[in-house]
């Protein structure tokens, strides 16, 4: 019955987004950001105290059923479950988010014009999103959280409704993220077949047996599912735009919880990838791609929200290379650390733009280093657990596991190996380079800014563990079940010495003057390959002509068709001639009852139905709608009310029937 | 050809003939004549396949036919007089009040 506590870790930031949607009191500010605090940090509560007993063995893996339901041999089972990965998962998805909300707090009260009730009720929709995808012991719920998460992205990137361009992004991130969704619930339902059921403890085993063509294609979909939702290569172009939302939603969504949850999604169908070669193959070399790709267009970006964009991509391309080479425990690991120290770098990036001189350009963090010391401090702790500083950091343990393990697993690993480390060089260069920038003297002497203690508790926290959280990689990658690397030597030298160079080159970037001139200089780059043009000319513009052709021009036909109502009044004139005969019907007696749904039909035709004024689709529509009316005047032809030709038809139907009987048992 | 292959063809036959009566008289008696006809064709094909097979179920099936032709042509001659009083002729194509 305990396991049924699982159930209150989702339910807390789903009762906030009810109540804040809603909002029956007209909640002032400080009630709605109490709400948000207390729907936002339950969670951890109660999920910590679980997650600890789980992983220190006290509490072995349990399951919660809420619904199942039996269709002949396929089940339907709906259920919660507590297994290590999800254990490690929603504890760090838990605490991240936690941490961001209080922060969140702060920050947005700071903000102007800010509709508080709307942000926080669709942060903890999000939440809830993450966790039931995180706790999911069924297809179902998993793939339920997945599109809430997608959903609220939406709405939070576009949360600044007067920008056009934080509209376009939420679109785009919308668009592209659900492309990939289509794959990955082809890959599900594929696998449900299978299966025959939806528990995830089902699914699993029978997707690893698999040996028909049908295993690397479910593969192939879920690979390419996780890839869409972690803006990994080709999809990737919906990440840096989305960084059009405030500052604590890319701190939520674009480090810990969407974007990563790819690589959960990957984590937890490991063995379904480690049973198809060549699809695992596929995932180590799309995620070492991204990585070398992110680390590369990071380095050119001007922008520090930009590029701690690009370095998610790259950082969840690790990610994907530890799946790939078959460690998918390293990569959560990873996934931890990444999420600790991600959050604090785009936590930290909002202080300080707020400290500098406006904006985020990675310029106007000049001398940001005296003005807010300990945002900074934060900052460069997050920089150098990203860069992966030797030793000191949490995140050099983690990335040296998942470059060790790649190095370990054969000649394509080698490859992925010495890829990767090039990223890890690019890393550190792209890492640095706003620490630097801040450390710079301003051009202006101002004075040193008030930090708010809501805004930098997080961050010390965070801080404390990107630095700390090295010790903890090695104990979490034995509990996830996977086998910490033994590189040699030279193997981990090399790892650290290419942070240091990056460092190295971090510093010669920011303060040589050639070398930045060529950075600022670097366009293409900075535009990621320009992979978003190439998009807009192949499919976006092909495909709004395309509706724009149907559509009749600039809306002309509109004007000129709709002014009588042509395509529509027909319909109108039936409605309202049932009524009439409704009303007064050709018996004695009224009938009310009849006469309430035609008139609520009639209503529901002119308030709902007449303000969208027909296109071309809509007579398309009408068209097919008259097709059946002529259908059914040739149809009617065929009842001549003669005896002989009905018996002539039964007499050919039994002629066909008997063929194709004769027909059935020919071989 | 085999005496059942004989027996067969002709059932066929007989089936054959009575559906070609049904749908080219118009006159409802003639009509009902050749459903007979028809009826007879699956009954004489019952009895031949129990006799080359020995069993009794065939001509237990004929007399199954026979009551069911009975029943049929009571409830035609019915039908036919109904018409016979209402339309004033034997002519099934004239009734077609249910033409479409």
């Amino acid at each position: 019955m305990l396991a049924y506590l699982l159930l209150l870790v989702p339910t807390p930031p789903l009762a906030g987004f009810v109540l804040l949607a809603l909002d029956p009191y007209r909640l002032d500010r400080r009630a709605v950001r109490a709400a948000a605090l207390v729907a936002g940090c339950a969670p951890l509560v109660v999920m910590a105290p679980m997650a600890l007993a789980h992983l220190t063995k006290f509490w072995g893996d349990q399951i919660a059923p809420i619904f199942t339901l039996h269709v002949g041999n396929y089940e339907v089972a709906l259920a919660v479950g507590l297994d290590t990965l999800s254990a490690v998962t929603a504890l760090t998805v838990t605490f991240v988010s936690a941490c961001v909300l209080i922060y969140a707090l702060d920050y947005m009260s700071g903000a102007r014009n800010a509709d508080l009730r709307r942000f926080f009720a669709l942060m903890n929709l999000f939440q809830a999103g993450m966790l039931s995808m995180v706790l999911a012991a069924d297809s179902i719920t998993f793939f339920l959280g997945w599109e809430l998460m997608g959903l609220c992205s939406f709405f939070l990137i576009s949360y600044n409704m007067t920008s056009p361009r934080a509209f376009a992004a939420g679109q785009k991130a919308f668009v592209i993220t659900r492309i990939a969704d289509a794959a990955l619930l082809a890959g599900l339902l594929l696998l449900f077949l299978e299966a025959g059921s939806v528990r995830l403890a089902e699914l699993i085993p029978a997707g690893a047996a698999l040996d028909t063509a049908r295993g690397p294609l479910i593969a192939a979909l879920l690979l390419v599912g996780a890839m869409g939702k972690s803006a990994q290569f080709p999809f990737h172009t919906w990440l840096p735009t989305a960084m059009a939302g405030p500052t604590p939603v890319s701190a939520l969504l674009h480090s810990a919880t969407m974007v990563a949850a790819g690589a959960v999604l990957l984590a937890r169908f490991a063995p379904v990838l480690a049973a198809n070669d060549s699809v695992a193959a596929a995932t180590a070399v799309a995620g070492v791609v991204t990585a070398l790709f992110g680390a590369a267009s990071a380095v050119a970006q001007t922008d520090v929200k930009r590029l701690l964009a690009y370095s998610s991509i790259s950082q969840i391309g690790y990610m994907l290379v530890a799946v790939g080479v078959g460690v998918p425990a390293v990569a959560m690991a990873h996934f931890v650390v990444h999420a600790l120290f991600k959050s604090l770098l785009f936590m930290a990036s909002g202080v300080l733009a707020h400290a500098g001189a406006g904006g985020t350009s990675i310029a106007a963090l000049r001398g940001t280093a005296r003005r807010a010391p300990i945002s900074f401090a934060a900052f460069a702790a997050g920089a150098a657990s990203l860069a992966g500083l030797p030793l000191v950091t949490a995140g050099w343990w983690s990335k040296e596991a998942i470059l060790a393990s790649a190095f370990e697993a054969g000649w394509l690993g080698l490859g992925v190996w010495a890829v990767g480390l090039t990223a890890a060089a690019l890393t550190a260069v792209y890492a640095f380079r706003p620490v630097f920038t801040a450390l710079r003297a301003p051009e202006t002497e101002t004075p040193r800014g008030r930090e708010s203690w809501l805004a930098v508790g997080p961050l010390v926290v965070l801080a404390v563990l990107a630095l700390a959280g090295g010790l903890g990689v090695k104990p979490l990658t034995e509990l996830l079940g996977g086998h910490p690397p033994h590189p040699a030597l030279w193997v981990e030298l090399a790892g650290a010495a290419a942070a240091l160079l990056g460092i190295a080159g971090s510093a010669a970037v920011t303060f040589l003057p050639a070398l930045a001139g060529r950075v600022a200089r670097a366009r293409r780059l900075r535009a990621g390959l320009q992979m978003d043009a190439r998009y807009y000319a192949l499919l976006v513009r092909p495909y709004r002509r395309f509706v724009r052709r149907l559509s009749g021009g600039r809306g002309e036909w509109v004007t000129r068709v709709v002014a009588p109502g042509r395509g529509t009044e027909g319909v109108e004139r039936e409605l309202e001639g049932a009524v009439r005969h409704a009303r007064q019907p050709e018996g004695a007696t009224s009938d009310p009852v009849g006469q309430a749904t035609v008139v609520l039909g009639l209503w529901v035709w002119r308030a709902l139905l007449l303000p969208f004024s027909p296109d071309r689709m809509d007579m398309a529509w009408m068209q097919g709608a008259r097709g059946i009316g002529r259908a059914a005047e040739r149809a009617r032809r065929l009842q001549t009310g003669r005896v002989r030709d009905y018996a002539l038809a039964l007499a050919l139907g039994l002629a066909a029937l008997l063929l194709i009987g004769w027909g059935m048992t020919w071989r | 050809m085999t005496g059942v292959s004989v027996l067969l063809a002709i059932a066929a036959g007989l089936f054959a003939a009575g559906l070609f009566g049904v749908l080219a008289r118009r006159t409802i008696l003639m009509q009902l004549i050749s459903l007979e006809i028809m009826l007879a064709g699956p009954a004489l094909a019952f009895v031949a396949a129990g006799a080359h097979h020995g069993m009794v179920e065939g001509t237990a099936m004929f007399l199954i036919v026979l009551a069911l032709a009975a029943a049929e042509v009571a409830l035609g001659l019915a039908i036919y007089l109904q018409l016979r009083r209402d339309a004033g002729d034997g002519d099934a194509d004239a009734a077609r009040r249910l033409r479409g």
